[in-house]
């Protein structure tokens, strides 16, 4: 009863006017982001940070929420019209939605990675909005121990998770942290590595660094490898999948929704983990697993269903422990905090309106983009047209003005280009620039959490072993680091 | 790839002992009192090892593993003379002004990226510093330099 009358809250404050204008904007950028190379949804966030700082706090997470999975509903167009994901999360969907497309079943591929989608991303919600409160009022009890312990066992599973070498992710996190010493102390007010430079006060700025890992950075990587691309011209028709697809993705979309919730609130790249398993995880089921690849609609309907779900679920430790457990929700972390609200355990209790008005949006907004993605996906196709030469000078051009926006300091143009440079550089190495920016976020809270733990501990690292929820979560740390090391010895065996 | 492994883990291992040293010259307590130089101490020594252990890794694969797809180097002319765009807005924005600044950037982008031809760069650079200008100073009222025009 109290569930409803919290909703009903919700809905007061996501339906009006203003926010449901701000949640139809964030889904449409997202949706646009998504088509569209070269932006990413944590660059559009990033950029679009800048902007929310004048809403009020509400209005601008549902806005930015929007543009995360309006990103994802756009990403699996591209997947499956022209073979190019446009994020991470919907590589997998080009395997038989792209060949869905050239057997002339576009339509039905389109349509049901947007039902499932929005399926799951109901379900996802629903979890979000039962689990984020049960667990906020157990992370009462947690001290910084406990924290500390989290956050490094988050930090841990990010690398461990990361499709590269989990080694340079490692060497990544931790760099991140000491980009997050930067500034001052967060306990005794000390200025460290500032050089005496007042931009670096405050610590690196959020936005700046992560409109460079992820805007500019990507922009320059499409600038040195520049390849044609061509929209595979189809007679989009049908939309609506017919009975026998239904049938066939009911369980696979039922899968992915539950898969996706529970991989989405681990930390990590909740959503793209999700569509991989939940792909292999259809193959294996299925009575036919020979024809995967070849345009089946399970392995469209899984995986995006997959995405989705985590997508919603990612909130869940952000909002409950005030710990982002991806970039994405680190820069969530940011554009509250900005607003002077502090994510956490008090989190829903001392802004009821604010996590109900949130919640009630994501369900709009997952409507919204029902009704705005399968009508408009021609004109989704025709902007996937724009030339890169125009596209590009554009994307640029809104990351300075986004930065230079945020306090009217061109010294953060300069920290933006910086990080452009290191992140593309990096990432020619094999480096991926996702834990860095969430370790750079995390550093404040672990540091703080391991300094207060050490003071009431006299000293003693045993207290991180004697709690038994700190317990857990380090012999996990050291699972997740030692774990591929067993898995090598076995392998070369 | 061998080679480029073994420059980025030295690359990156010179930089923590750089994190290290500059550590060193904090107060780092003890860990019954930990200072402002702890923690910061503590990760220069985990990026020592980790580079390292990247290090002895890279040096250790063998010499021909993939090798990274070829890059044209009009690539790399791209990227640098987009980077050195950006940088000069940054110089000149506050001096010209933001539609002025935007107006140049806008064009030398335009022309570095792909060239279109020139009525078409004059068009989408006025089009493009104008609604950003609209967007950001007069919807969003943010603040943006007025230099020489004087708005």
């Amino acid at each position: 009863m109290e569930l409803l009358q919290n909703f009903a809250l919700g809905l007061s404050v996501a339906l009006t006017p203003m926010n449901l204008l701000f949640c139809f904007i964030g889904a449409l950028v997202g949706t646009l982001v998504g088509v569209l190379p070269g932006l990413g949804p944590v660059g559009a966030v990033a950029f679009l940070l800048s902007i929310t700082f004048k809403m009020e706090p509400a209005s601008a997470i549902i806005m930015l929420a929007g543009i995360y999975y309006g990103a994802m509903y756009g990403g699996s167009t591209t997947s499956i019209l022209i073979n190019i994901p446009g994020e991470t999360a919907s590589v997998v969907t080009c395997l038989d939605g792209y060949k869905m497309a050239r057997q002339g079943r576009a339509g039905a591929a389109l349509g049901i990675s947007a039902f499932g989608s929005f399926i799951a991303g109901t379900v996802g919600v629903i979890g979000l909005m039962l689990l984020a409160p049960v667990l906020g009022r157990a992370a009462l009890s947690f001290g910084p121990a406990e924290y500390f312990a989290l956050t490094l066992t988050g930090l841990t599973l990010v690398a461990y998770l990361s499709q590269g070498s989990m080694i340079k992710a490692l060497i990544m996190a931790v760099l991140g942290l000491i980009a997050g010493t930067v500034g001052m102390d967060p306990i005794s007010g000390e200025e460290r590595f500032t050089y005496g430079t007042l931009t670096l006060r405050d610590g690196f700025g959020l936005v700046p660094v992560a409109m460079g890992l992820f805007g500019i950075a990507e922009v320059l990587e499409n600038l040195l490898v520049r390849g044609s691309q061509s929209v595979y011209e189809t007679k989009i028709q049908g939309l609506l999948p017919n009975r026998q697809d239904w049938r066939d993705s009911a369980a696979p979309i039922a899968r992915g929704s539950a898969l996706g919730f529970f991989l989405g609130i681990l930390p990590g790249p909740g959503p793209v983990i999700a569509s991989f398993v939940s792909y292999a995880m259809e193959k294996r089921l299925s009575r036919y697993p020979e024809k995967f690849g070849t345009g089946v609609i399970e392995g469209v309907a899984g995986p995006e269903a997959a995405n989705n779900a985590a997508t919603a679920a990612s909130f869940i430790p952000l909002l409950s422990l005030g710990i982002p457990t991806s970039a994405i929700m680190a820069l969530f972390m940011g554009a509250l905090m900005i607003h002077g609200i502090q994510p956490g355990p008090l989190f829903i209790a001392r802004y009821p309106e604010l996590f109900w008005g949130f919640i009630a949006s994501m369900y709009v907004g997952n409507a919204m983009l029902l009704i705005l993605n399968l009508p408009l996906i021609g004109i989704w196709v025709r902007l996937l047209k724009t030339p890169y030469a125009i596209l590009f000078p554009l994307i640029l051009l809104f990351c300075l003005i986004g930065v230079y926006s945020l306090n009217a300091n061109v010294a953060e143009i300069v920290i933006m280009l910086a990080f452009g440079v290191a992140g593309f550089v990096l990432r020619r190495f094999g480096y991926e620039g996702a834990p860095f920016i969430l370790a750079m976020v995390l550093g404040p809270i672990m540091e703080t959490s391991l300094r207060q733990t050490l003071l009431i501990s006299r000293g003693s690292f045993a207290i991180f072993l004697t709690r038994p929820i700190c317990g857990v979560l380090i012999g996990l740390t050291v699972a997740f680091l030692i774990w591929p090391i067993f898995m090598r010895k076995k392998k070369d065996a | 790839m061998k080679r480029l492994d073994v420059a980025a883990a030295a690359a990156l291992a010179a930089l923590a002992a750089y994190v290290l040293f500059e550590s060193t010259k904090l107060r780092a307590g003890s860990f019954r009192m930990p200072q402002t130089g702890f923690f910061p101490r503590i990760l220069g020594v985990l990026l020592i090892l980790l580079t390292l252990v990247e290090l002895f890794r890279a040096l250790r694969q063998p010499a021909s593993a993939d090798a990274p797809g070829k890059i044209v180097s009009d690539g790399w002319i791209r990227i640098g003379a987009t980077l050195a765009t950006m940088l000069g807005f940054a110089v000149v924005l506050e001096r010209l002004g933001f539609l002025l600044a935007t107006f140049f950037l806008m064009v030398l982008l335009l022309r570095t990226i792909e060239a279109p031809r020139w009525p078409k760069v004059f068009i989408v650079s006025l089009v493009a510093s104008l609604l950003s200008y609209g967007l950001f100073a007069l919807l969003l009222g943010v603040p943006l330099p007025a230099g020489i025009l004087g708005f």
